[in-house]
């Protein structure tokens, strides 16, 4: 957080900090929801949203929340937020509800979302915190679109459901598939590498479960054990 | 019984919650570096999940239904998976400070563990019944434990060899979880096929 | 303490807000959720009612609805959605009606079959708009008969469970029950079984007699009027004019006694004519066997089912028949084997050598037809042979 000026906590979630493919965060409905751009999409959107208003709702609450229950009233709210959207999408988005199912839930445990809350909006005001949450929502919305692209156009030889017919002979099933997402995911990954060239600050280990914390909560977060699991051995 | 064979084989084997339903990617990719910590996060990950679904689904069909408050299920959820890691947690540092040694590290990570609280709303969506849950619960634990387990095999040949820059860290792991979610699709069909 | 106090007091209370504005939002989303799942489970149904609004289904326990009836929807304009199971050409097939409020047909489609003919498929078409008269009048399509009469007979079951449902009462009941019933009020004495008489006399104004087979009498049907005649010939009617004609006709029935005919002694008769015998009043009952399905001459049997049809046939001295049965036949199921139906061999009662062959055939079993009438052409020359001076005397 070296660039505290709004325009930079919007953008470094987009490039510099993507939550997707630099942190590493998320992996779980990046995998699975991006069979397809519009599932993807309404992912991200949905993702956006939650984090938006959990973070906005949490910057409030950080005066108020005691230290010691945290967690918990994070999860809480993420929680309820999570509810909250995923019965807008029933109700408005039938058809995206379907599709994604039971991941539409699982935002509530998404660790983009509760790693912000921890990492950012638990420490800062309610307008950077809503900035904050709107550059990792945005960069988790285009990065899950990328993904989606990529598997949709190879594996089913669509984009958002519209037909690409001189794909067509050319369809490599597996992509929709789930080892098409790790490879895919995988291979993006190492792309953005070549791309950044080191500028991103590449995640080479996975301690803490990926969680955004890693770096920050060693100290005072709720996964430190691990890491100093880690560290000792 | 056969049902309850079929439950158990098709979420271990067909039905994969790592590798082929994406849930519980995080530990899977973080824990598994070494054989006893991917096995300590498995089996950790297994108990929680049985304990989970054991509280979850009489709340949901005794609680939630019975008021008609299905809407507050990922609230509860959550709120229970949390408390029973604590508690979990608590309880084993009293009866067992080895186990908890062997074990503890791995708690704190699996409230945020997607593929526990998918399985306790699983169990829910697919309508299973109490016995069924438990075993589906079992299944999705024990096929975590396995691809954790699988996994680490492939992690420890990764650390030793060379990597070009780019896909050195997580690319190379993701796109080895790939080889291994391939291997897994071949199950797909045959659990139906043996118990019919 | 006191901190954990707040602790607690915080979690508890960001808690309910949370529950608060859950239970807000539910209570906006919730019925918009309902009616899409209303929506998706409705569209079946609209593609049988396209105006229909609010389907709501109903619970059909409550209600005694034709057998096929499986399930039923109420409509908000007063009309239903009737989803039927009827048996075609030997398997279910599963049909959805829908019935508006004034009775006439809004549309009906067979949702699952796995009938032969494919005909089905848009036979429900010509259904729509039309009210029961004008459904009954709908050509079955021949080459599907059995199949296209289920879909007639569902769509007609439909109707009648709309009426049932809305509260009015149909009879519902089938062309056999309603003779059983009838049968059974004329003489409940019979105890509610009966078998149809074979009449080998020449009787008026009765066109067929049951008898109970506990022998406790019998029934004449004349017309729709069902007069039960008790053990001692006495009809139960207080019609006077009617019971003594009816008695008097019994009498003749009942009197009458048959020998048999030795055909030996009479040549030309054909061989498929297995016995002959004459009543007292000179009226002939031949036992005949015709070919069914696969030989074209219509006299040798099928090598495939290995069985003739036989046939009994009563006959005045004249010529003209009194009476048809079909005694055993081993033809196709649900082709040929409508040769075992009163509806069909029915129709030759009355009938001469000169008209018999305008006898409506079996359709789709043209050949079994064929047999049928060269068994009973048969008949017709074997009478006039015995009558006739072309008997053989030595």
């Amino acid at each position: 957080m070296k660039n505290n000026s709004n325009l930079g906590i919007l953008l470094k979630g987009i490039i510099k900090e993507n939550p997707v493919l630099v942190l590493i965060l998320g992996t779980c409905p990046t995998l699975a929801t991006t069979t397809n751009v519009v599932g993807a999409f309404g992912m991200g959107i949905a993702a956006l949203t939650v984090l938006v208003c959990s973070n906005m709702l949490i910057s409030l609450l950080r005066k108020i929340i005691p230290e010691t229950v945290r967690i918990p009233c994070y999860i809480v709210i993420i929680a309820g937020f999570v509810t909250i959207v995923e019965m807008i999408v029933h109700a408005y988005f039938p058809a995206l509800y379907d599709m994604l199912g039971v991941y539409l839930a699982l935002i509530t445990v998404n660790c983009i979302i509760l790693g912000r809350a921890e990492m950012f909006a638990g420490k800062n005001s309610v307008g950077k915190s809503a900035l904050d949450g709107l550059g990792m929502g945005i960069g988790f919305t285009l990065a899950l679109v990328a993904m989606s692209t990529v598997r949709e156009v190879l594996g089913n030889a669509s984009f958002a459901g519209i037909p690409i017919p001189f794909m067509e002979p050319f369809k490599i099933e597996i992509m929709t598939k789930a080892p098409g997402g790790m490879l895919v995911y995988g291979l993006l990954i190492a792309l953005v590498f070549v791309i950044t060239r080191g500028k991103a600050p590449l995640k080479k280990s996975f301690s803490c479960a990926g969680c955004p914390s890693a770096g920050h909560c060693t100290a005072s977060g709720a996964c430190n054990t691990e890491v100093k699991e880690e560290q000792a051995q | 019984m056969k049902t309850l064979i079929i439950i158990l084989m098709s979420s271990v084997l067909v039905n994969n919650y790592v590798l082929s339903r994406f849930l519980g990617i995080c530990p899977f990719l973080g824990v598994s570096k070494k054989l006893d910590q991917a096995t300590g996060m498995g089996i950790s990950v297994t108990a929680v999940m049985l304990l989970a679904t054991a509280f979850t689904w009489p709340i949901q069909y005794f609680v939630l239904d019975k008021l008609g408050l299905g809407y507050l299920q990922t609230i509860i959820f959550i709120l229970v998976i949390a408390a029973l890691v604590q508690m979990l947690e608590l309880f084993l540092k009293k009866v067992s400070p080895s186990l908890h040694k062997g074990l503890g590290v791995y708690l704190p990570l699996i409230t945020t563990n997607c593929a526990v609280l998918g399985v306790a709303i699983n169990n829910i969506t697919d309508g299973y019944n109490f016995i069924e849950a438990m075993v589906s619960s079992l299944g999705c634990g024990l096929g975590f434990l396995l691809a954790m387990v699988l996994f680490s095999g492939m992690r420890s040949r990764i650390d030793e060899s060379k990597v070009p820059a780019p896909f050195k860290g997580i690319a190379i792991t993701l796109i080895a979880a790939s080889f291994i979610s391939l291997a897994f699709m071949g199950f797909s069909g045959i659990v139906d096929n043996l118990f019919a | 303490m006191k901190s954990s106090i707040k602790s607690i007091i915080v979690l508890v209370g960001i808690c309910t807000v949370m529950t608060v504005l859950l239970a807000l939002v539910n209570s906006i989303t919730a019925p918009i959720i309902q009616e899409n799942q209303n929506a998706a489970a409705n569209a079946a149904l609209l593609e049988v009612m396209p105006e229909g609004k609010n389907f709501e289904q109903v619970d059909i326990s409550a209600y005694e609805l034709p057998a096929t009836v499986t399930q039923a929807h109420k409509e908000e304009g007063g009309g239903f959605v009737i989803q039927l199971t009827t048996t075609g050409y030997g398997s279910d097939f599963v049909i959805i009606c829908g019935v508006r409020a004034d009775g006439t047909i809004s549309g009906a489609k067979c949702l699952s079959s796995t009938e032969t003919l494919g005909k089905e498929k848009t036979y429900g078409e010509n259904f729509t708009d039309k009210n029961a008269e004008q459904v009954a009048a709908v050509e079955t399509i021949s080459g599907a008969t059995k199949t296209t009469q289920a879909y007639k007979n569902a769509v007609n079951d439909a109707i009648n469970a709309a009426i049932i449902l809305a509260g009015g009462s149909v009879d519902i009941r089938t062309e056999e029950e309603i003779l059983a019933d009838n049968l059974a009020a004329a003489l409940p004495a019979g105890e509610g079984k009966f078998t149809k008489l074979f009449i080998v006399e020449v009787i008026e104004g009765i066109d067929a007699v049951y008898t109970a087979d506990n022998g406790k009498g019998s029934v004449c049907v004349v017309g729709e009027t069902f007069v039960g005649i008790d053990e001692t010939g006495k009809a139960l009617t207080d019609d006077t004019a009617l019971a003594a004609k009816l008695e008097a006709q019994m009498q003749i029935i009942t009197a009458s006694e048959q020998t048999p005919v030795d055909l030996t002694a009479y040549e030309g008769i054909h061989k498929n004519i297995v016995s002959v015998s004459k009543t007292a009043t000179g009226n002939y009952v031949l036992e005949v066997k015709g070919a069914g399905y696969g030989i074209t001459g219509g006299d040798e049997y099928h090598p495939a089912s290995g069985e003739y049809i036989f046939i009994r046939v009563s006959m005045t001295p004249q010529g003209k028949i009194i009476d048809t049965l079909t005694v055993s036949q081993k033809e196709t199921d649900n082709i040929g084997s409508v040769c075992a139906d009163e509806k069909f061999y029915g129709q030759f009662d009355g009938k001469t050598q000169a008209d018999y062959d305008s006898v409506e055939g079996i359709s789709g079993a043209t050949l079994t037809t064929k047999g049928y009438k060269q068994a009973i052409l048969r008949c017709f020359e074997a009478v006039a042979i015995l009558e006739g001076g072309v008997a053989n005397e030595e």
